[in-house]
């Protein structure tokens, strides 16, 4: 343990004193260290971005952090390794009522005091962080441009901070800051054009070890709780809606009609957006309900729930976007056939 | 447990722990085990306890067990009786599988609006911040709905955050 944080001060160190005379820092293979390559230039803004995405999937480690929105602190813990050649991660809230969730092999499971535990077929990877590190950087760049800020000093790491900017007004620009020896991110602000940081995740303490927590590999051999079948969509599964806007990089990746479980089953049409950062879903229903305001709006920190009524139709857009984007989307909502 | 954390929080504050000790805490199954103890994750796994606590019958049990009061009319025993086959409790069971998806997600527990003034940024539009619970939101913030009655704006409530939910269950169980 001495000998490897002496290394990684010399590393440091060595880095410190060469980066800016020109030279570029990989993650190496085997040793999982960054190492000076002489012959290479500075890496560019998308290249820390890239080594981030693969430690973050590749590396074990555990962290400790809190998301601040709209003057809310919720300290969180992420314990991430890799189990027999697949990814595990376990999740909980510090705070509060016991809440946990283990994701291993295409299944995640929840844990939340006073209520039965479950599981999930998902092979989708939602905590913390995931968002910026499964995003195509390269595709990306139609829409943000990519800048180095500077560096810092974020859980004790020296760090490196890139700036996502967005090229038009209809999403939310982010800064990444990254561990310059792991690569792992450390702090992720949302950024609204008025560049008001509209949601923060900070890590507080990052431990990145060369095997995986003994614990979260006991976890994965044991029988997880009862796997929850979301109920199917109807049969004649496309909408009968369409968008006819969408902001540059955002495309629709699923269009169905389902009910809602958690609310008196009622029926749906529903549009699922993906820009590779974020996501939104179109609801189109029945109005249920007469607003005093023909339209409403509500907003925790990036997140945006919009309501719009048209007729004897309601139109809610939610998903992690500016105002004006979800405003533009739900007025651009269609009905394409009618066969009622 | 007070000298497990201190030795975590040693770890995490100070890389310089030596090595025997790191491998004591990980190698040491009574350690593990109380620690785990602390997580529900580990109980539901080992399927020591039932991760649903429903301490009503127990609380039920417990009162049973008391010497009557005079003055008490007793009412519990109906209470239990039909507790068991109602319909509604195996309802709602099955809503909360779903419900929780949602909030381990992180999803909002909205309890009350409150109006911001219309600024640049949003174009104008009115505002309504949630405001989760525990926040300290005045009542004076009902105001910004009246004419609308409050059983009204509770079906919104529950609709909205059916909705806020539904939008992290389609994201979580994407193909």
């Amino acid at each position: 343990m001495n000998r490897h944080s002496l290394f990684s001060t010399i590393v440091a160190s060595v880095l410190l004193l060469l980066t800016p005379l020109g030279n570029a820092i990989e993650v190496d293979g085997n040793s999982k260290e960054l190492v000076v390559k002489e012959e290479s230039t500075i890496p560019s803004a998308i290249e820390y971005l890239q080594l981030m995405q693969k430690s973050y999937q590749i590396e074990n480690y555990e962290i400790l952090y809190l998301s601040s929105l709209q003057k809310q602190l919720e300290p969180m813990q992420l314990i991430h390794g890799i189990v027999d050649g697949e990814e595990a991660s376990y999740f909980r809230y510090l705070n509060g009522v016991i809440r946990e969730s283990l994701q291993y092999a295409g299944k995640i499971s929840y844990f939340e005091q006073g209520r039965p535990a479950y599981t999930i077929e998902s092979g989708q990877n939602r905590s913390v962080f995931a968002n910026i590190a499964n995003f195509d950087y390269v595709k990306g760049k139609q829409s943000y441009d990519y800048v180095i800020l500077g560096k810092g000093r974020i859980a004790g790491k020296q760090s490196i901070a890139i700036r996502m900017i967005s090229k038009d007004d209809y999403r939310y620009s982010y800064v990444v800051w990254c561990d310059l020896q792991s690569a792992l991110p450390l702090r992720l602000d949302t950024i609204n054009k008025s560049n008001v940081v509209v949601e923060q995740i900070m890590v507080m303490s990052l431990n990145v070890s060369e095997s995986s927590n003994p614990w979260l590999a006991k976890l994965t051999t044991n029988a997880l709780p009862e796997t929850v079948h979301i109920p199917e969509s109807t049969t004649d599964n496309s909408s009968q809606w369409k968008t006819t806007w969408l902001p540059t990089g955002f495309s629709v990746i699923k269009d169905d009609q389902h009910r809602l479980v958690m609310h008196e089953n009622e029926p749906v049409s529903y549009i699922l957006l993906d820009d590779g950062i974020v996501n939104v879903s179109i609801y189109i229903s029945e109005k249920k309900l007469t607003l005093e305001e023909p339209q409403k709006l509500i907003r925790r920190g990036a997140t945006v729930l919009y309501t719009e009524h048209r007729g004897e139709v309601e139109i809610n857009v939610v998903g992690d976007i500016p105002v004006a984007t979800a405003q533009r989307l739900a007025e651009s909502i269609k009905l394409v056939t009618d066969d009622h | 447990m007070t000298e497990i954390n201190e030795q975590l929080s040693s770890l995490i504050d100070n890389e310089n722990v030596e090595s025997k000790s790191l491998d004591a805490l990980i190698h040491d199954k009574e350690q593990q085990d109380v620690f785990s103890r602390y997580h529900l994750i580990g109980d539901v796994m080992r399927n020591e306890t039932a991760l649903n606590i429903d301490i009503s019958e127990l609380v039920m049990a417990e009162i049973a067990q008391q010497p009557s009061l005079a003055t008490v009319t007793p009412i519990t025993a109906t209470v239990v009786s039909e507790k068991s086959d109602n319909n509604v409790v195996s309802f709602m069971k099955r809503f909360g599988q779903y419900a929780i998806a949602a909030s381990v997600a992180g999803v909002v527990v909205m309890t009350s609006f409150i109006t911001s003034q219309p600024t640049l940024e949003n174009n104008g539009i009115e505002v309504l911040n949630t405001v989760p619970f525990g926040g300290g939101v005045s009542p004076v913030s009902l105001q910004a709905n009246k004419g609308q009655s409050k059983q009204a704006l509770q079906d919104r409530h529950e609709r909205l955050e059916a909705l806020l939910k539904d939008h992290q269950l389609q994201l979580q169980v994407q193909p």
